[in-house]
């Protein structure tokens, strides 16, 4: 945090080289193009979300670029005739879980392998990373027999430990950088002192590390929110299945799309990640400057 | 034990409220049924049906008052999962490979023939049934038999019909729907110059994609295998069908190339497409929404007939199939083989008005083809279909170059011009080949 | 013998060592054992299980027999299979380098100093946190061929009279996917790369201005360098992102038209789970293997070379 109010004062000091019309050409039109790009998408959703389905059929040209007569029909529908709240609550539950499972296996194996260096650990290191290149696509239809085998088909438990597969590559790589920044020299006072290696890892080095383990966690959160085809594949019922899952399959019957209801479901799943986002940008962007540097 | 969730009440006391024939009366006939129907289900047996996202909600109104009335009628506990189209075949699949999952899935097309020793044999469903309701139309015989085994019950097929704007093609000089292909390319042409083009999916749809291309491929005598399912389909028949087509495509509006089963019934209810294949959706959506300046003005006809002289239709069938790893497979045969008696088959196939077609010939005469005469082409689906294996064996091959959408990709090669006739042929019979050949 | 001729106190401290090595070894393989349980048996297991289905002829509902590299030998004469393959590639390029240039052109924009920098960063995530799936059915209407939002701004602006047939044309259907992967995947590559933006000490870009250089210098002999190591990682996530990319082009396209948007992804999942032939899907899926491996070897290679560059602490 110091670090990053340091530059930005000293940013602010040299900012009285730039002025204002040059400011305004390099950086504000376009981070407003940016923006504007990045949201627009977003936009389309939001106003699709209030259109009667009438006017999502009628309106041409710029006139459906706003929303004319807004209903909360398709909102109304998605809450009350979906299994909307259920598929929410499966989301939320599943992402917690596998994002706070993967954080505890990522932080032990992190720790290992970065301060414990026991013989192979680069090999290991070099392993779990290795780990990302295998792509869900080759996994599922095998993991679709175990998760039968293990009886944990159509639960929220399939999907808790498949999730963590995706999640822990990356939760390890980031939290290796992070602890490999703790000084050393910490860590050898408390061996002196008698503490165990479980003591130093919740004691000094797991507080030293939490803008990393909330960029970890907050990685691992939206990957998991995002989930699909594993969510497809291991879930059945109406009523387990996850947001992305859910809305696309229980809202598009074959060649018939309920789009003010997908639309609607889009606005509203994504709602939960955006505010955890809002809250927690910030020490998103510190943390990672955290696990970067050296 | 889960019976039912709670949206599946819900929809079927909207069911209820709908008109459907349910409650009281619907219970009573139920429990007659159950006292002496040959198909006794097992003490305590519960069922888990798996079956696709419905097209149509009344549909799904329908199916679920009358699950409701077997429930309680033979008290075993019935549980409906639903599905999208494309996500069902993978789960029906691996249920299948692993024996596990649900009793019953209503699935698609010849997917039983899949896994065929998964399967539970229906012969005597298939004969009661058969034997009450005036018999099985032969496609649908064919689709479900091995040998002397059915292996799975066709349940309804789903018609798949040129939709049309009645203004735009009197506007376009005829006063019928032309009955061949060269009238039909005629009109197409004239829908064009009049600023009210047609459209047909080019994209990866397996549902409109496949019907629309199937319909080329053999109305020009043009077929992937012959009866030894021998790969036949580079041949002058199907070279013709091309050139057809690309003529045909000329005259499309634009966009076509990237359609998948959606977006044809958005550009007609917007009124950017006059002529396009579809099942009913369409024109059901339209009345659903009041846009009767839509629904009024659309109607759906036959496939014209092609240089073979005879209608050449692609429809997809919906089978339902009872596995072997189910606790309760009486209990299922019993619930399919009380879904399709006249009462409720009958209920079911008001609901879907017209979206789905029976495979018994006694329901030919449903007031659902009558009362409404736009429906009318629906009710002979079922007698105009070739299946898909044509002229050959359902199976792995046939199915895989359906899912491949070599057909589709043939077709839509020789529309856009990337590739001639011939050379479109050569590649659809090598891209078969691999599939046929062992 | 030598042994005997030492002195006591290093065979003291030889035992010590060895004994701390034991014991590190050990509570290294206990400290492992949550994530070296999860990840080999959801996996490494499945994974070498989906390497040996692609060396069998599994059929959907049937067993398959092993057929060795068979699978393998039908794919090498298949045109679509090289269609997807050099899809996958076209795409994973293109859409990597756009995300990099403009990642990091965003990012370079969100370091100075803005107003509601907080709020901004979060709006600029929007992308990123909204499910796949869904922003995918939002590009589904913005590029309909018949009323797309572009084309109809393009048209009242006067700039175009028809509407541009985005996924109906091959080439556009390409571009069009592609810029829908670039827009999701920006904020990833903008905000890990800010991070890193971050780490760079004012000072050098001080003193560069001092002794004269212009932007693009500063740019070029400070920035870029001392980004590489972070530049390295973040490539390398989204060159796996882009390369095993699913979701956007089956919600979008289903791999049309004729087989133009195919990625090796999409296709293995149509052989093997919508066409039911699991051997050769899992075939073109272990294809992908060793693009991807040469993708992360790339970027291991990147972080090595972080620690020599930093002078290392490297045991």
């Amino acid at each position: 945090m110091i670090r990053r109010r340091k530059a930005d004062d000293h940013r602010s000091g040299m900012d009285y080289l730039e002025n204002l019309p040059r400011k305004v050409v390099v950086v504000y039109l376009p981070l407003f193009i940016f923006v504007f790009v990045l949201l627009f998408p977003f936009y389309w959703m939001a106003i699709c979300a209030f259109k009667t389905n009438e006017e999502l059929h009628a309106y041409k040209g710029l006139a459906g670029m706003w929303v004319w007569e807004p209903t909360l029909d398709n909102i109304r529908r998605l809450f009350f005739e979906t299994e909307y709240p259920a598929w929410m609550w499966n989301t939320m539950l599943v992402t917690v879980v596998s994002t706070f499972l993967s954080l505890f296996c990522a932080v032990c194996a992190a720790y290992a392998i970065e301060r414990l260096r026991y013989k192979g650990s680069r090999y290991v290191g070099m392993a779990i990373f290795l780990a990302y290149l295998v792509p869900p696509s080759i996994l599922f239809i095998p993991l679709a027999k175990m998760v039968y085998a293990l009886d944990i088909f159509d639960t929220n438990l399939a999907l808790i430990l498949t999730y963590p597969t995706i999640l822990i590559p990356f939760c390890t790589w980031l939290l290796m950088g992070y602890f490999r920044s703790i000084p050393y020299e910490l860590e050898e006072c408390a061996l002196v002192d008698g503490a165990t290696r479980l003591q130093i890892l919740t004691k000094i080095v797991l507080p030293l590390a939490v803008p990393g383990l909330i960029s970890a966690g907050i990685f691992a959160f939206t990957l998991s929110w995002n989930e699909f085809i594993y969510a497809l594949t291991f879930i059945s019922s109406a009523e387990n299945k996850t947001v992305p899952v859910g809305i696309v399959t229980e809202l598009i019957s074959f060649d018939v799309y309920d789009w003010g209801g997908l639309m609607a479901g889009a606005l509203f799943g994504s709602l939960p990640v955006a505010i955890l986002y809002s809250f927690f940008v910030e020490h998103y962007v510190s943390s990672m400057t955290g696990a970067v540097k050296e | 034990m889960k019976i039912f969730t709670r949206r599946d009440i819900l929809k079927s006391s909207a069911g209820a409220a709908a008109g459907v024939v349910a409650g009281p009366a619907l219970l009573q006939a139920a429990q007659a049924w159950a006292a002496d129907s040959p198909f006794t289900p097992e003490k305590d047996a519960s069922i888990r049906l798996l079956r696709w996202k419905h097209f149509v909600k009344s549909e799904d109104e329908a199916f679920m008052a009358l699950v409701d009335a077997f429930s309680k009628a033979t008290g075993v506990a019935v549980r409906i999962d639903n599905e999208g189209f494309e996500d069902l075949r993978p789960k029906a699949a691996v249920a299948a490979s692993i024996g596990k999952g649900p009793d019953i899935i209503w699935t698609i097309h010849a997917d039983p023939h899949l896994y065929p020793d998964s399967l539970v044999e229906m012969n005597d469903v298939a004969d009661y049934l058969g034997g009450k309701y005036g018999g099985w139309y032969p496609i649908a015989e064919f689709y479900s038999k091995r040998g002397d085994s059915w292996i799975s019950i066709p349940y309804f097929f789903s018609g798949n019909f040129p939709n049309y704007r009645v203004s735009s093609m009197k506007a376009a000089g005829f006063d019928s729907f032309p009955g061949d292909t060269d009238g039909f390319l005629k009109l197409m042409a004239g829908l064009k110059k009049n600023g009210t083009p047609g459209g047909f999916a080019l994209g990866n749809a397996s549902g409109d994609g496949n019907c629309w291309t199937h319909w080329i491929l053999w109305s020009h005598g043009g077929r992937m295998v012959d009866e030894d399912d021998n790969v036949v389909i580079n041949s002058k028949e199907t070279i013709e069908g091309l050139k057809y087509v690309n003529a045909m495509a000329q005259h499309f509006l634009p966009g076509c190339a990237s359609w998948l089963d959606g977006h044809n019934n958005k550009a007609f209810l917007q009124g950017e497409c006059h002529l396009t294949n579809n099942g009913i959706s369409i024109y059901a959506a339209a009345q659903r929404e009041n846009m009767t300046n839509i629904s009024e003005d659309m109607d759906h006809a036959y496939w014209p007939v092609g240089p073979v002289g005879k209608p050449m239709e692609f429809h997809v069938q919906f089978p339902m199939m009872v596995y072997k790893h189910s606790p309760n497979p009486m209990a299922a045969k019993a619930f399919i083989a009380w879904m399709m008696e006249a009462p409720q088959f009958n209920q079911h196939l008001q609901g879907s008005v017209g979206y789905l077609s029976h495979p018994l010939r006694a329901y030919d005469d449903h007031p659902v083809w009558t009362e409404d005469p736009k429906r009318k082409a629906f009710r002979d689906t079922v007698d105009r279909t070739v299946p898909y294996s044509h002229s050959g064996s359902l199976g792995n091959a046939a199915s895989s170059v359906f899912a491949d959408f070599v057909v589709v990709n043939m077709v839509a090669e020789a529309a856009l011009g990337t590739k001639t006739p011939e050379e479109a042929a050569a590649d659809a019979q090598k891209r078969a080949e691999r599939y046929y050949r062992s | 013998m030598a042994v005997l001729s030492a002195s006591g106190r290093e065979v003291q401290q030889v035992d010590w060592r060895k004994r701390l090595l034991h014991n590190r070894t050990f509570l290294g393989l206990l400290f492992m054992l949550p994530a070296a349980a999860l990840l080999l048996t959801f996996l490494t297991f499945p994974l070498g299980y989906g390497v040996w289905i692609s060396l069998t002829d599994e059929k959907v509902g049937r067993g398959g027999a092993f057929v060795g590299l068979e699978n393998y030998g039908w794919l090498f004469e298949d045109s679509v299979f090289w269609l997807s393959v050099f899809n996958t590639f076209l795409y994973t390029v293109v859409a990597s380098i756009i995300k990099f240039v403009l990642g990091l052109w965003l990012a370079m924009l969100l370091n100075h100093h803005l107003p509601f920098k907080a709020f901004l960063r979060a709006i600029v995530l929007m992308p990123f946190i909204v499910p796949t799936v869904l922003s995918a059915l939002a590009f589904w209407w913005i590029y309909d061929s018949q009323d797309s939002v572009i084309s109809w701004i393009l048209i009242e602006l006067g700039l175009m009279d028809e509407t541009i047939d985005f996924l109906g044309d091959p080439w556009n259907a390409r571009w069009s996917v592609i810029a829908a992967n670039i827009w999701r995947g920006i904020p990833f590559v903008a905000i890990t790369l800010l991070a890193g933006l971050q780490t760079i000490s004012p000072s050098l870009y001080e003193a560069a201005t001092i002794d004269g250089a212009s932007e693009w210098q500063r740019f070029r002999h400070i920035t870029l360098p001392l980004l590489t190591p972070i530049i390295a990682v973040v490539m390398t996530f989204s060159v796996l992102f882009t390369f095993t990319d699913f979701q956007l082009i089956w919600v979008m396209t289903r791999g049309g038209p004729i087989n133009a948007t195919h990625l090796m992804a999409t296709l293995s999942y149509q052989r093997a789970i919508v066409g039911g032939s699991l051997g050769e899907g899992a075939a073109i899926a272990t294809a992908m293997i060793p693009f991807l491996l040469a993708a992360i070897l790339f970027s291991y290679f990147g972080l090595q070379r972080r620690k020599w560059q930093q002078g290392g602490r490297d045991d």
